[in-house]
Order: structure tokens, then sequence, then C-alpha cells
């Protein structure tokens, strides 16, 4: 097992190469460049020439990605074009707001998904495993920015009942509590976008290993030595069939960094998606470029975490 | 020995009549035929699969039908009309009559979701079946392209690439769309061929002398055939989905072309004055999704009818 996970680690490598050299040629491909934002209609030629030299910009390709690169490895994502800001610093900003908004949401996902799943999995063809049904198709073929922009007019605009954007309520001066209830608040409109689509999928999965679960020996086993219906499901059933839901979590959790960009787009919420967005409008490559690697690197995190998870939680798999 | 005799007799006299038993009627059928019966039987995807051919229908001949065959033309005098007979599904703030620009909308998304599953599944298909076939180099070309393809999340790469290479042409976003969906259609082909090129029919092929490109494609790909289809129908509405968004976020078809996502774009702000500016083309684009989907699933149960009980 350690063996295996080193052998991943090392594979890694080679392929974060790839990627970094992709996204370092896929950005300085972007047309308008950053002039975009540099550019002062005051600033003569040799004023844009210093700004370009200053930015390391007049520099030919491959120097410019080894002086990124070397200076990655020490930390240093460079300074961003827009505001000169550290681009660590930029994202030490963003990045909790994701990793807030994407865990709650997931977590919220991964009850309902294994409740639904479960049940119309114990119980085929009842309420539970229709509505499970209708969710998933829902979920599936409703697009998020449509699902965000009804759920942000039903319950923003007409009810007054949720705000529609945001981390918090401006100019407003809570105490603790109520300042974490308002934030709370915020959170509820883009969790439920965003983990609408996480239910759709996961809970299908888990609706076809319950029904593989049901059907095994130890299940009747457990029927005849006499345990109540509530404690098969919830000790026998519920235990063998999250199995493989387990790994797919993993998987889509690696999706964090990147993976909330619509909604976050959407709720105008504060984290890497829309940087991503706002950074890709003002051409700002040092922010791009960290976030793609960033999420990258997430992605490719929790593949290897995934298939570790998958040996741990089910003995018969062996890596070697 | 009594009982064999009579046994070797009855067979003899049951054969003749064996043909006409029902049963046997049955496998009559073609591989086919079979596959079909079993789909029409599934309700819903039937359901899904007229209300596709209806959209192709109504995009396609309802502009010349109905007479609202201007999307472009506006009529600043109707600004934001609620539907009415004159206008089935009312005007925008300038004026244009949003049941044309619906279909003729339609028709670019339609079209999106068509052509860009067509250009990923052809690339997929013929690099998977490469890759899996033979193995070794290209194999590993394939897999370390697909590793960085997955690596990304898509729809970051979705608007780098839109901003670096799109020029907000159908075409050009036919293009980019099927740049990111063509990775997983590999990776199924290449699986199908790993298991398919070892079983005996294959070999038996080889030994009577076919090779190479007979071997993959008319022998090995029908067999693979199955998995692609029904990746194929959850393609063209996955794309439709990745259209939409590009184009709601700005990346997409460029105004005044209209596509269904930037009419939704288009109404959000208004979405309380003129709701059906985002209700109509919402709506659309959530049952072409969903068609899709069903015709997808049905597909899948007729052709693995393994999976059914799932």
């Amino acid at each position: 097992m350690g063996r295996y996970i080193i052998r991943r680690l090392l594979q890694t490598i080679p392929l974060l190469l790839l990627l970094s050299i992709f996204f370092f040629v896929l950005i300085h491909a972007l047309p308008g460049g950053p002039e975009r934002v540099l550019q002062n209609p005051h600033l003569g030629a040799a004023g844009q020439a210093a700004l370009r030299a200053r930015f390391g910009l007049d520099q030919p390709l491959p120097i410019q990605y080894v002086r990124w690169v070397g200076n990655m490895l020490v930390g240093d994502f460079g300074n961003s074009f827009a505001d000169n800001q550290p681009v660590a610093a930029v994202l030490q900003q963003r990045f909790p707001n994701t990793v807030e908004l994407f865990s709650v949401a997931l977590l919220l996902a991964l009850v309902l998904a294994v409740f639904l799943g479960l049940v119309s999995g114990v119980r085929q063809n009842s309420l539970t495993d229709y509505t499970l049904t209708v969710v998933s198709y829902f979920g599936i073929a409703m697009p998020a920015f449509l699902l965000g922009l009804f759920l942000q007019d039903l319950f923003g605009v007409q009810l007054h009942w949720l705000p529609t954007s945001g981390t918090e309520t401006l100019g407003m001066n809570f105490d603790a509590f109520n300042s974490f209830y308002d934030h709370f608040l915020h959170l509820l409109l883009p969790m439920v976008t965003l983990s609408i689509l996480f239910i759709a999928g996961w809970s299908r999965y888990m609706r076809s290993s319950t029904i593989d679960v049901v059907k095994q020996d130890y299940m009747r086993t457990a029927q005849a030595k006499g345990v109540s219906p509530t404690a098969m499901l919830l000790r026998h059933a519920l235990r063998n069939a999250i199995i493989p839901l387990i790994t797919i979590v993993a998987l889509d959790f690696g999706q964090i960094a990147g993976g909330a960009t619509i909604t976050e787009g959407i709720f105008a919420w504060p984290g890497m998606g829309s940087l991503f967005l706002d950074s890709l409008d003002k051409r700002d490559y040092p922010v791009l470029l960290a976030i793609l690697l960033i999420s990258a690197v997430f992605v490719i995190t929790f593949n290897i975490i995934a298939d570790i998870l998958y040996a741990v939680v089910d003995p018969r798999i062996r890596y070697s | 020995m009594d009982i064999t005799n009579s046994l070797d007799i009855s067979q003899e006299e049951i054969e003749p009549f064996l043909d006409e038993t029902t049963a046997l009627d049955q496998q009559r059928r073609s591989q086919l035929r079979i596959i079909f019966d079993r789909f029409v039987r599934n309700k819903v995807a039937i359901v899904g699969a007229c209300f596709l051919i209806f959209m192709v229908v109504l995009c396609f001949l309802g502009p010349l039908v109905t007479g609202h065959n201007q999307p472009d033309v506006t009529h600043p005098l109707d600004s934001l009309k609620p539907p009415s007979a004159a206008y089935p599904l009312g005007t925008d703030l300038i004026g244009h009559d949003q049941f044309a620009r619906v279909m003729y909308g339609g028709r670019l998304s339609l079209l999106v979701g068509l052509g860009s599953m067509l250009v990923a599944v052809f690339f997929g298909v013929t690099l998977g079946a490469f890759a899996g076939f033979y193995g070794g180099l290209i194999d590993n070309i394939l897999m370390r392209v697909t590793d960085i393809a997955l690596a990304v999340p898509a729809y970051l790469l979705l608007f780098l690439l839109s901003i670096a290479y799109s020029d907000g042409s159908p075409l050009s976003i036919i293009l980019l769309i099927s740049v990111l969906s063509w990775t997983y259609t590999a990776r199924l082909v290449r699986g199908e061929f790993l298991a398919l090129r070892e079983r005996e029919y294959v070999l038996a092929a080889r030994t009577i002398g076919a090779r190479g490109l007979r071997l993959m494609f008319r022998h090995i790909l029908p067999n693979a055939a199955g998995p692609i289809i029904v990746n194929a129908t959850l393609l063209i509405g996955a794309n439709i989905i990745f259209e939409s968004v590009l184009s709601y976020f700005g990346f997409g078809l460029q105004p005044p072309a209209a596509s269904w996502g930037n009419m939704v774009a288009d109404g959000k702000g208004l979405l309380d004055v003129a709701p059906w500016m985002v209700i109509a083309p919402g709506l659309l684009i959530f049952l072409t999704v969903l068609s899709s989907n069903l015709v997808g699933d049905g597909l899948r149960d007729a052709l693995d009818p393994r999976m059914t009980e799932r």
C-alpha cells in the first residue's frame, strides 16, 4: 500500500509538469493580453514597454515559463496584474469561501442522496423511489444557472425571505450570533443550487448499490436471526451500500477549486470560481494560472485519495 | 437401453415441429429488432424521443409554417409585450418576437448539441479504438491527454478556451465543446476494445486473415456499439447545457444571434417584468436535455437488459 501511494505520487510529477506547460501556453494565447488592464491611454509606447518589462512579459515565453515555475516552487505565485497584490494573498481571501460553500453543499447532497438512495433501493417502485427518479432527472436536466436564477427570484425578489448574493448584509453591525445567522441565510441559496447536481448523481448510485446489497445472503441471515428492519437497514445495508459512493464523493470533492464556478458566478459568492471569471475578464495571467494549477492539484490529489479509500473501505481490494 | 431408445425416437419426432414453436419464432427477430422492440416498450423513453423529434421539427420547420420567421426584426412599439396572439411567447425589451427567437435559437442549440456530439464521438471512437486495440505508445499518449483533460474543472477550461479560440460562431462553439467531451468517449471505447480484442470471435476472425482496421471496425466496433450509442445520446443533452452556460456567461454565441442560453441571459434582469423571456427558453433547455437523458437511459435498458432492474 505504501509503495502504491509513493508510486502514484511520483506519477503526478510528470503530469503536473505537462499541465503547467499546457496552462501556460493556453493563457498566453489569450487575445488582448495584459495590456488590456495595464494600458493607460496617457502611457506612451516607451511607458508600455517599461510596464511589460516590469512584469517580465518582454522575455521569450520559455524563459517566462521557467521563471514562473521556479518562483512557484518556492511558494511565490507572482503579483496580480489588476491590483498588484501577491496572488497567494488574493487566493487566501477567496479559497475559504469556496471551501465553505462546496463543503456544506456536498454535505447536504450526501445526506439527502444516501437517504433517498437507500430508501428507494430497499423499496423499489415506492413513492420515495419515484421521488428520487424525478429529483435525479430534474437535477441532471436543470442547468445550474437557470435553477439559481429561479431560486433567486422566488425566495429573494418575490418572497423577500433570503438574500440573493454575497456572503453578508453590508452596512450592518451584527453581534456574533446575528452575523452568523446572516451569513447562513446568504449561504442557503447557493448551497441548494450547487447540491442538486450532486444529489442527482449520487442518489442513483446509492440506489443501485443498495439493490445489490439487499440481495446478499448475509441480509437474509440477519433477517432470519431477528434483526429489526431499521437495524438491518442502518447497520447491515447502509454500511455496505455506501462503499462505492465514498470513492465517488472523494472524486467529486476534488473539483472543489473550480467546481462551483457557475454557482459562484450567479450568486456573486466571492470564491475561487468568481475570481476566475473576474480575472478572465481582466486577463490577469498570474491569478488565472494559479487557480488552474491549484484546481488541477486538487483533482489529482483527490483521485489518489479516492483510490486509496477504495482499498481502505473494501479490504478485498489490494494494490501492489 | 430401453430409455435411450425411446429418447432417440422422441427427439426425432419432435424436431420437425421445433421451428413452429413460438419460442423459436422469437429468435428469428434480428438483434436490432429485439432492441427496437424493447425500446418501444419503454414509454418514458418514447415520450422523450417524440419530444426531441417535435423540437427538431418545430425549430427547423416552425418558422416557415407559423410565419414567425423574423428573429432579428425589432418592434420598438411592442416592447415587453406579454404572450398574445400576435406574439405567442411575448416580446423582449426592444420588441423581438420571442417565439421566432426561440425557434431560431433552438436551431443553434440543437445544432451545437448534435454537432459537438458527432465531432466528439468521431474523435473519441477513433482514438479510443486505436489505443485499445494496439496499446503501446498510442495508448500511453491518449491516456496522458485524457489525464490532462480530466484534471481541469471543465468549466474553467471551457471559458478559457472560448476566450482564446472562439469567435462566437456556431462552428467554433461546436469544436470547443467537442474538445472537452471527447475524452470520456475515448476512455469508454478504449475499455471496450481492451476487453473485446481478447474474445474468441476476434481470434477466429484473425485466423481467417482479418487484421488491423478490418478487425477493429468490422468485428470489434459493432460489439462495442451499445455503450457508445448511449454515451452519444447523453452527450447531446450535456453539450446543450455546456452551450447554454457559455452563452449565459457571454462566452458563447454572440447576439444578435439567438440561442436558448443567451435568451435566458437577456431576460434575467427582467424576470419580474417579463418572466416569459426566461421561462420559454429555460423550459426548452430543460425539456430537451431531459428528453435526451430519457432516450439515453431507455437505450441503455434496451441494449443491456441486465441493467433494467437497476
